[in-house]
């Protein structure tokens, strides 16, 4: 396992030089300027002065190196600077967003806090509706708490963030008054009002995050549930005498976790990705949000960075998920 | 509050009566909402309105506009004018006095000096600032005692309010950024995100792109001022959104830029918790007529260039059928609503530099056809497409995509074709058509098209500089690499000669005299520009916030000193 | 203890049919009736075994009789329990009497188990032993079935094929059941590796007094094993007889025409054997034809098969057949399997 977990990350090197080249000349050619958002009444001569400010006139491969470098080498070690006090890196350029003119790598620690606690937060109460309903689904088969389920995740599959992010705000902001639309990424959780004030303003984006995340979910879990319950060794199980809670806990739920776990590990990059809509329409102001402005301002380090880092949380979480299936099942070994 | 108030020292106490009836800090917490998040508080290092008008709250200019369009002096005792000897008579240079004991709001005091430094940060030639163009023309910048700015000019300025005026040129603190000059600029995180002003309130955190807090600034010149302890500006999201939170659900005191739709307009305003207001600036919705040939079977290099005038819009008669056949009302009502109003002015505003040009307000779709006609433009085949010599009346009409835009563009087609004028729509992304690539053929320079719609405005009061866009000298053409504003290549001598006086008239009668010449010369004598809706920025406000007035030629929040929590 | 006249299985008309849900609003559109009356006794210590083509439902009646199905209608009275009415607790209890040996080993295995843990199972569920005594008891019946101890904490996918089915005769066996239903259990193996387990399943019933339900298909296998054989078709029963009775002279149709398909070892009577080839196909258990089950397939069919349903009747002492060819001189409708008969002694399979 060690051998082979070592061999695909060694191979990963290389996947993601290409992918982070793939992105950077696909974020180049992209149509578009960093000084399109630059209202009209900014002369051309000073918009070519603020372009050749930015470094953005340099040739595309120095930039491109450039990157490299302030990816691999100065973020790393303005970090470990930070960390022991030294002073390697001092002075050398980081990776500056176009827009903002702040190090990427600020932003990105900024923000990543919303991200997770909100949208980590979503597919969490995502996984934890959409497991039971799976099961249940699964375990009484075109009941009517199956066909409930299935209207549920049928609604969570078509209904776009947008739409139901924007019900939910007209039902429990603007006609209930309940809770906040704007998501206050200020807020420190310091006492009890605090915390219920966090709760109330993660209720929204969470409540329309979740509800994508468990529709897929429970769908998963419920046809890995059913296939496992027409397996022999269930009825085995049943046969030995096996209580039903047994049969179903501990030979179906189990055997039917292996492939929903690898799905549940597939999507955490998403979550790092943020969700640009939810994110957005309720001023989560995380990744997603993030992404979004960076591609509407040509904020090519940004979109670069961010891109790069979700190759690498991709490319990650399928080996993390991979050595998850053969921790689970002991049919497969890698070598 | 008591003690901050105490301890602002003897100088401000017996300015302190006058006001005695406020108290800094009473009104506890103002909240903005934005749209777009704030990237930068350095007004400098960027374009977006959303952080200059977030910085004014921090920065402030020497001088700054009325929602009239009038001078009013900030950190200066009086507006120098050439009858109090501010502005010298030659015109080339203009004096600023500092108030008295002006501090930071770190208490070190206000000097000339931080206003050369300001001139000069922005003049480096490697630090890639945004509003350079305040600065043109300025010969040097020097402090004659540490209260007095004398700002030079390589030769007589007819409008020397440019440096240093409006939340676009504030004074920047010379010990905070004294390392940021040139190429370091962008990379100052701190000071860039974080400026020490004299505004009313000061930077508490900063989070790119989010969120900004602000305290109200303990050595602010009134020690009254602002009646809010705290503010904070909320970024992200889209404009409804931030309406809805003032007008809808009352999460925020203010929210800037909220255009939607007239019909969700009324919606929101029916919950009572709030109001829209309207900045009428000078931005204007037009078509812009192409004078050149954009066929693309010409070559490059020559297409759309003077070389070939158009073969259509050549012709006055067609511009002006064109113009006659569009309602603005119906336009403004369909788009805006509260938001904009029809005009047939490039400069709508403000009053005094306004030409009374109203005769395109009413639709006369009969005119047009009759101008058409006699134009020789004459449906002979019967296809209900107008043709002349064998050829048809065909226009490529482009824009951005923008469903406000859209919808125009879709309305104007149908009036075009009812005129018998065969009409192609393109619409490209926003990035693309402002973005000014050379090598991107959609670019609105190279302009492509036989007409292209999109908005402009002057950024300040004055238009000279704005109305210096159609000379011919700007026209963009492969030589200029495309470059240059004079987007329509509109070009006749009576123009240049005319624009060249208004550089050297100082008279403000006189000059605005001229500047509704020059904008007639371009919109009804020649309807090189079809101006359709005077747009305004929507905002919106919540009836608890008091003293908002609105300001189209400075920051909205100009007077957020004044605002106060209405009890 | 039973006796001759109470056997240990007694299974009494048993039917099992499975609704057919379609259309839009999924409602039950009819049913496939996979096991259709059943009756039979099994003696203790007896095998009885049961054939007939996929798809006859004789899976589905080894199911049914220890309720890993509800049936729809019969009753099945194991141990003088009847199983099919007992409540889902006490039938759990039921449960270590009768167990079941299952035809595809790899799939009856739970893959995420080692050896040890699916042999202790039950133990866990229905013992209160500690765990020296669950491995004794684990260690134990591996001896038995012929597997290594060191094997114990393997999991399945790391065995072959007859040593999976070792497993899953080490399993059933784990709470000394009285009654076994062996559902294929050698279908999925290699043909060397057949005789084995079968041989295994013989010696258990020597030393254990098992009762067997021996479901097969093939028919040279039960010949070997079974004292007496059920021929099943479209659901029903339509022979029961001994074995040798019913490999010598099969009475039933039906059942001439499967036999008819076993190939002789003995060269002479080979070359002498006359196949008896079926027209057509299995009618649908979802539609049976009306009348006897067979009629449609059937050589020797006339009238009275189209219109009533022959009746499972002893035709000869011990010999049951549902056909209208023997009914004329015989009363019907009597349950079958009355007499005792002692398992012979069988000759091992080489």
């Amino acid at each position: 396992m060690f051998t082979y977990t070592l061999r695909r990350l060694l191979l990963a090197v290389p996947i993601l030089l290409v992918i982070s080249l793939v992105i950077f000349l696909l974020v180049d050619l992209a149509p578009g300027s960093p000084m399109s958002e630059i209202p009209l009444t900014v002369p051309p001569d000073v918009r070519q002065k603020m372009i050749e400010a930015l470094g953005a006139d340099q040739p595309v491969f120095v930039r491109y190196l450039l990157w490299l470098k302030q990816f691999f080498w100065i973020e790393p070690m303005t970090l470990f600077d930070h960390w022991f006090g030294t002073s390697i890196v001092e002075g050398q350029q980081r990776i500056l967003s176009w827009q903002s003119r702040s190090p990427v790598f600020t932003i990105i620690g900024q923000r990543i806090p919303q991200t997770l606690t909100v949208v980590g937060t979503a597919y969490l109460v995502g996984i934890l509706i959409a497991l039971p309903i799976g099961i249940y689904s699964a375990y009484r088969q075109y009941s009517f708490f199956d066909q409930l389920g299935t209207l549920f995740a049928m609604i969570g599959f078509s209904v776009p963030t947008f739409f139901s992010g924007t019900l939910f705000i007209i039902i429990f902001a603007v006609w209930l008054g309940w809770l906040p639309t704007k998501y206050d990424t200020m807020l420190e959780v310091t006492d009890w009002s605090s915390f219920m004030q966090q709760v109330k303003q993660m209720a929204l984006p969470v409540m329309t995050l979740g509800l994508a995340n468990a529709a897929t979910i429970s769908r998963y879990m419920r046809s890995s549930m059913l296939d496992n319950m027409q397996m022999d060794y269930v009825r085995t199980a049943r046969a030995k005498g096996m209580r039903e809670k047994t049969v179903v806990l501990r030979h179906v739920l189990r055997n039917s976790l292996i492939p929903v776990v690898t799905v549940i590990a597939l999507g955490i990059p998403s979550i790092f990705g943020g969700a640009i809509i939810t994110e957005n329409l309720f001023g989560v102001n995380g990744i997603g949000a993030a992404l979004i402005g960076a591609i509407h301002a040509n904020d090519l380090p940004m979109v670069q960075t961010l891109a790069f880092i979700f190759a690498v949380l991709i490319v990650l979480f399928n080996l993390i998920a991979d050595i998850l299936y053969g921790l689970l099942d002991p049919r497969i070994r890698y070598d | 509050m008591k003690l901050k108030t105490l301890l602002l020292g003897a100088a401000a106490a017996f300015a302190l009566a006058p006001a005695a009836h406020a108290e800094r800090g009473a009104d506890g917490e103002v909240k903005l909402t934005f749209p777009q998040a704030v990237s930068i508080m350095n007004p400098y290092l960027t374009g977006g309105t959303k952080d200059i008008y977030a910085s004014s709250l921090v920065l402030e200019p020497l001088a700054g506009l009325t929602p009239e369009g009038v001078l009013v002096p900030k950190l200066v005792t009086e507006i120098p004018t050439k009858e109090n000897g501010g502005v010298s008579e030659d015109m080339t240079s203009i004096t600023w006095k500092l108030l008295p004991d002006l501090k930071w709001s770190d208490g070190t005091p206000v000097t000339a000096d931080d206003a050369v430094f300001t001139w000069k940060y922005c003049t480096d030639p490697a630090g890639g600032c945004s509003q350079a163009t305040k600065y043109e023309g300025v010969a040097s910048v020097e402090a004659v005692d540490p209260s007095t700015i004398k700002v030079t000019f390589s030769g007589p300025k007819a409008n020397p309010y440019t440096a240093f005026v409006s939340a676009l040129s504030p004074v920047l603190q010379k010990k905070q950024f004294e390392a940021c000059l040139g190429a370091a600029a962008p990379t100052c995180t701190d000071p860039n995100n974080m400026p020490v002003g004299t505004g009313p309130f000061m930077v508490t955190g900063f989070t790119v792109n989010d969120t900004v807090s602000l305290a109200a600034n303990p050595n602010y010149r009134d020690p009254a001022k602002p009646a809010f302890a705290t503010a904070v500006i909320k970024g992200g999201g889209d404009a409804e959104g931030s309406a809805r939170a003032v007008m809808e659900t009352g999460e925020f005191d203010y929210a800037w830029n909220t255009q939607i739709p007239p019909e969700t307009q009324e919606s929101m305003k029916a919950a009572g918790k709030g109001q829209f207001v309207v900045a009428f600036g000078t931005l204007v919705e037009r078509i812009e007529m192409n004078t050149t040939d954009p066929d693309p079977a010409l070559p490059e290099g020559e297409r759309a260039t003077a070389k070939h005038p158009h073969p259509i819009l050549s012709d006055i008669k067609v511009r002006t059928a064109l113009s006659k056949a569009i309602d603005r009302s119906i336009l403004v009502e369909v788009g805006y609503g509260a938001g904009g109003k029809p005009t047939c002015n490039v400069i709508p505003g403000p009053e005094g530099w306004a030409s009374d040009n109203e005769g395109c307000i009413a639709q006369d779709m009969e005119g047009a056809k009759a101008l058409l006609d006699e134009a020789g433009w004459t449906d002979s085949d019967s296809d209900g497409i107008r043709d002349k010599d064998g050829k048809k009346l065909h226009i490529l009409y482009q824009t951005t995509v923008n469903p406000i835009r859209q919808d125009f563009q879709a309305l104007i087609k149908d009036w075009w074709t009812e005129l018998g004028v065969e009409v192609e729509l393109k619409a490209i992304d926003p990035g693309v058509f402002f973005g000014g690539d050379p090598g991107s053929p959609d670019t609105f320079q190279k302009f492509y098209a036989d007409v292209e719609m999109y908005a402009n405005n002057s950024e300040s009061p004055d238009p000279e500089s704005y109305l210096g866009q159609y000379q011919c000298k700007n026209a963009p053409s492969p030589e200029t690499q495309w470059q240059g504003e004079n987007i329509n290549r509109f070009c006749t001598p009576e123009y240049d000669a005319l624009y060249a006086t208004l550089a050297t008239t100082t008279d403000i009668a006189a000059r605005q005299d001229i500047a509704k010449k020059l904008n007639d010369m371009v919109t009804k004598d020649s309807m090189i520009v079809v101006p359709l809706v005077h747009r305004g920025t929507l905002s919106a406000h919540s009836n608890t916030l008091g003293g908002v007035q609105i300001n189209a030629w400075d920051s909205e929040m100009w007077n957020a000193a004044d605002w106060f929590r209405v009890k | 203890m039973p006796t001759a006249e109470n056997p240990l299985v007694r299974v009494q008309g048993l039917k099992m049919h499975f609704p057919i849900y379609a259309g839009l609003l999924r409602r039950r559109a009819g049913e496939v009736k996979a096991v259709d009356g059943v009756s039979f006794d099994i003696m203790q210590g007896e095998t009885l075994g049961l054939v007939g083509e996929s798809g006859c439902g004789k899976s589905t009646v080894g199911r049914t009789l220890l309720r890993l199905y509800d049936p729809t209608a019969g009753s099945v009275v194991i141990d003088g329990e009847d199983i099919a009415t007992l409540s889902p607790e006490a039938l759990r209890k039921k449960r270590p009497t009768m167990q079941m040996v299952f035809q595809d080993p790899q799939a009856s295995l739970n893959p995420r188990m080692t050896l040890a843990t699916i042999i202790a199972e039950p133990l866990d569920e229905h013992t209160d032993w500690n765990a020296e005594k669950k491995l004794a008891r684990v260690h134990e019946l591996m001896d038995q079935v012929g597997l290594n101890r060191a094997f114990a904490s393997r999991y399945p996918h790391e065995f072959s094929g007859g040593q999976r089915q070792r497993i899953g005769i080490a399993r059933a066996l784990a709470l000394n059941p009285k009654f076994i239903v062996c559902d294929e259990p050698i279908a999925a193996l290699d043909v060397s590796i057949q005789a084995q387990v079968v041989n295994l399943l013989e010696d258990l019933q020597d030393r254990l007094g098992l009762t067997y339900l021996f479901i097969s298909h093939d028919l040279s296998m039960v010949r070997h094993i079974a004292d007496r054989v059920a021929v099943m078709y479209l659901g029903q029963i339509a022979e029961l007889s001994p074995r040798d009775a019913l490999y010598s002279r099969p009475l039933h149709p039906y059942a001439q025409a499967l036999l008819s398909a076993v190939p002789e070892p003995d060269p002479a009577r080979e070359s002498s054997r006359k196949r008896i080839i079926l027209q057509g196909d299995v009618p649908s258990p979802a539609n049976p034809p009306q009348g006897c089950n067979f009629c449609t397939r059937c050589p020797r069919v006339f009238d009275r098969c189209r219109i009533d349903e022959p009746q499972l009747a002893e035709v000869e002492p011990g010999r049951f057949v549902a056909c209208h060819l023997y009914s004329d001189n015989q009363t019907g409708g009597q349950t079958a399997g009355t007499e005792a008969n002692e398992p012979t002694n069988k000759e091992n399979v080489q």
